[in-house]
């Protein structure tokens, strides 16, 4: 192997595509788009889904329909003096949503109130009416048992769970454990994302010089397994590259955003003035302190993405050198996304519990392990023996897909005309 | 001299026995013609001389080097399948492609610049190759193709593709390296383009080597078994000929090989109770003739010499 040639591919495929439109206008709108999406997602969580539904209260006690009025006026309404064949014909016919009938007995007794209603509203206006009007009976049912104030008090209460991380050297520490499994996830689906966005780039490179018929005139310059390398470590430069003007920028707009985002949130708290948990969350400069990354995992992150970049490109490369043209890359496309998908539901089982015996083995898969150790080290301490073994695994996983790679690549690239089946990629191997 | 020497190469794909103990040498200096139907077997040995494809025993040499990357820096190739990077400028483009055959950056950028300045091209320099007409665009391969200077040119089928304009110019620039002394060997399966330029030639013919030596040597140890016949009138009596091979007819012209010793005064008073002739003429066997008679008229698929 030359390593000048390798070079030399290699600053092609960095600088001709760096300066491309498509490169540019990707590193600009991809996190816009990303920051809408998001944006979008939450906009949906918010939106006001609640169309209100009204239920029709008949109130024989007189004193929960006041306490269920406070609770929600726009859903309660009086209809104590109506007949029940009125109210009946008012939920048939759609003018109400459905009715309660309140007695002494729903107080005294644990008898349940009953909802006549239509059918509709869902799961959702089911839970909020049984909780207010739990609500209003315990309230009733201690004003009328006539305890004091401060056992009132502990009835409103809700005991929390505060929690702290005792580190290895003996240390306590503020417990970020929701922060670090929120990382952990996002750094597995960058990998995810990054895996697939820049193998599919190295497919389509491979099939450019095909289509466009230079592959021979390299190929009789070039070796195919430095043509190979050159082309990979030349996209995986681009991929770094362009991660780094993403975290750069990223920093650079947070550290800009908390102080306004502190500000706003305050400001907006003050004014309400009501929630004095929210006030006291607002006014506490630690909700909008960023925990640290730690160094390591930095160093992890990398590495692993490395490593995952290096197994799966190779066998991106390979497709591309298989096929005439980029619609026929779905046949070998698939079995090669099978194991980015598995690791990517895996992930979302492993965030909840990242020590399971399904977390410790699938991360020590080399096919799941860039996305699901990385994961891992980053919401709880994983063993070092099992970042070493993964490591070693992927390393020697590396050098199998390199070496099929090369073998595929090296026929694949000079045959013309028709896309190769799986039978004659076997055959290209066994030469 | 013999700047590529082949010594019983084979090359099988699978059940496809592509080359098949084929031996042949270039002599320094000359033009060396590779002839054959399509799927002799020409464009497997050229990538084997090229180092792309390994062949499975045999030798290759080039100037006494077995073949490896250094004997590929010795070789201008010019592909069958050609083509550029479309996105890429032209000038850059020139470049790499010359630093890959082992020029440093500024040798390279030199000799783009020399070459694009000789083809009247240099206001192209910054122009993508998608933004090139065929022709232009078959000038820059030309130019990739000699810009490293080697001393051994390989053109893979040269003129396939080729427009008028550009095919004169390749001729030209052919005959110019060769009277450089540099070595050229194409392969073709048109045989009229090699009468005009080879020196030597080896045809193949379902990946063997069935003939092979100087242009004109062959055809002198032919003799002069063919008449070209010009003439007027009708051309029925070429079909009443007996022993004959009529290879290239049309209205008022054929060309008839001789077989069998047949007497040649006899055609001729054959034609000319037939039709009025304006010329007769005792000629060395064309290339097409000679490679059919070589491999025998059941062997080949006619239409594959068109």
């Amino acid at each position: 192997m030359n390593l000048r040639q390798i070079v030399l591919v290699l600053k092609r495929e960095y600088l001709t595509r760096i300066k491309s439109k498509a490169f540019i206008l990707l590193t600009i709108l991809l996190p816009l788009g990303m920051v809408a999406f998001i944006g979008i997602g939450i906009g949906i969580a918010l939106w006001e889904t609640e169309t209100e539904h009204n239920i029709g209260i008949v109130d024989r006690t007189e004193v929960i329909y006041p306490r269920l009025e406070e609770a929600n006026d726009q859903r309660y309404l009086s209809f104590s003096d109506t007949p029940i064949d009125t109210l009946r014909s008012m939920v048939i016919n759609q003018e109400l949503e459905g009715y309660i009938i309140i007695s002494e007995e729903n107080i005294e007794s644990d008898k349940n109130a009953e909802l006549v209603y239509g059918g509709s509203g869902g799961i959702n206006l089911l839970n909020s009416i049984r909780s207010d009007l739990r609500d209003a009976i315990r309230e009733e049912r201690l004003d009328r048992a006539n305890v004091s104030e401060s056992v009132k008090d502990i009835y409103a209460s809700r005991a929390g769970l505060d929690t702290r991380k005792l580190t290895k050297e003996g240390i306590e520490t503020e417990d970020d454990a929701g922060f670090r499994t929120v990382i952990g996830m996002v750094m597995g689906v960058i990998i995810f994302a990054i895996l697939l966005g820049y193998g599919g780039w190295l497919t389509r490179s491979v099939i450019e010089e095909k289509t466009s018929r230079i592959i021979e005139v390299i190929a009789s310059s070039v070796k195919p397994i430095e043509l190979l390398i050159g082309k990979i470590l030349g996209v995986g430069a681009l991929a770094i590259t362009q991660i780094g003007i993403w975290v750069v920028a990223g920093l650079g707009l947070s550290a800009a955003a908390a102080p306004i985002a502190a500000m706003f949130v305050g400001s907006q708290v003050q004014q309400m003035n009501v929630d004095a948990e929210a006030a006291e969350l607002a006014t506490n400069p630690a909700m909008f302190e960023i925990p640290s990354i730690e160094a390591s995992l930095i160093f992890y992150f990398v590495l692993f993405f490395i490593l995952g970049y290096f197994i799966y490109s190779s066998l991106f490369a390979a497709i591309g050198s298989a096929v005439d043209s980029e619609t026929d890359t779905q046949q070998f496309m698939f079995p090669v996304m099978i194991p980015i998908m598995i690791s990517y539901f895996i992930l979302f089982r492993l965030v909840e519990a990242p020590d399971s015996s399904l977390a410790v083995i699938s991360s020590l898969v080399p096919f799941f392990s860039p996305i699901l150790m990385v994961s891992r080290i980053a919401i709880t301490d994983v063993p070092f023996w099992q970042i070493g073994l993964s490591i070693v695994l992927m390393i020697g996983t590396f050098f199998a897909t390199i070496w099929l790679s090369a073998k595929i690549y090296s026929v694949g690239i000079l045959s013309y005309g028709k896309s190769a089946g799986f039978k004659e990629l076997w055959k290209w191997i066994k030469q | 001299m013999a700047v590529i020497e082949v010594t019983n190469i084979d090359k099988s794909f699978g059940s496809t026995h592509a080359v098949n103990n084929v031996s042949f040498d270039v002599t320094k200096g000359k033009i060396f013609g590779l002839l054959g139907p399509n799927g002799a077997g020409k464009t497997t040995a050229i990538r084997m001389i090229n180092h792309i494809i390994i062949a499975d025993s045999g030798s290759i040499t080039i100037n006494g080097q077995e073949v490896s990357p250094e004997t590929q820096s010795m070789i201008g190739y010019m592909p069958e399948e050609r083509g550029l990077y479309k996105k890429m400028k032209v000038g850059e483009q020139l470049i790499y492609l010359a630093q890959l055959k082992g020029l440093s950056r500024q040798e390279a950028k030199e000799a783009t610049g020399y070459w694009l300045d000789r083809f009247e091209a240099a206001d192209w320099y910054n122009k993508e190759v998608g933004e090139l007409s065929k022709g232009m665009s078959q000038k820059i391969q030309f130019i990739a193709t000699i810009a490293h200077d080697p001393d051994i040119y390989i053109f893979d089928e040269p003129f396939s593709g080729l427009d008028p304009i550009n095919s004169e110019m390749l001729k030209d620039i052919v005959i110019d390296l060769r009277d450089q002394g540099k070595t050229i060997l194409f392969s073709t399966h048109r045989m009229e383009q090699v009468e005009q330029m080879c020196d030597e030639i080896c045809l193949f013919n379902k990946g063997r080597a069935v003939l092979k030596g100087d242009l004109r040597d062959i055809k002198k140890s032919f003799g002069k078994n063919t008449i070209n016949i010009e003439f007027q009138g009708d051309s029925s009596f070429l079909d009443e000929l007996e022993n004959v091979r009529i290879n290239n007819r049309s209205t008022n012209f054929a060309e008839i090989r001789v077989l069998n010793g047949q007497d040649m005064q006899q055609i001729l008073k054959t034609a000319m109770d037939h039709a009025e002739i304006f010329k007769f003429e005792r000629i060395e066997p064309s290339l097409t003739e000679i490679f059919i008679s070589t491999v025998g008229e059941d062997n080949i698929n006619p239409k594959e010499l068109a």
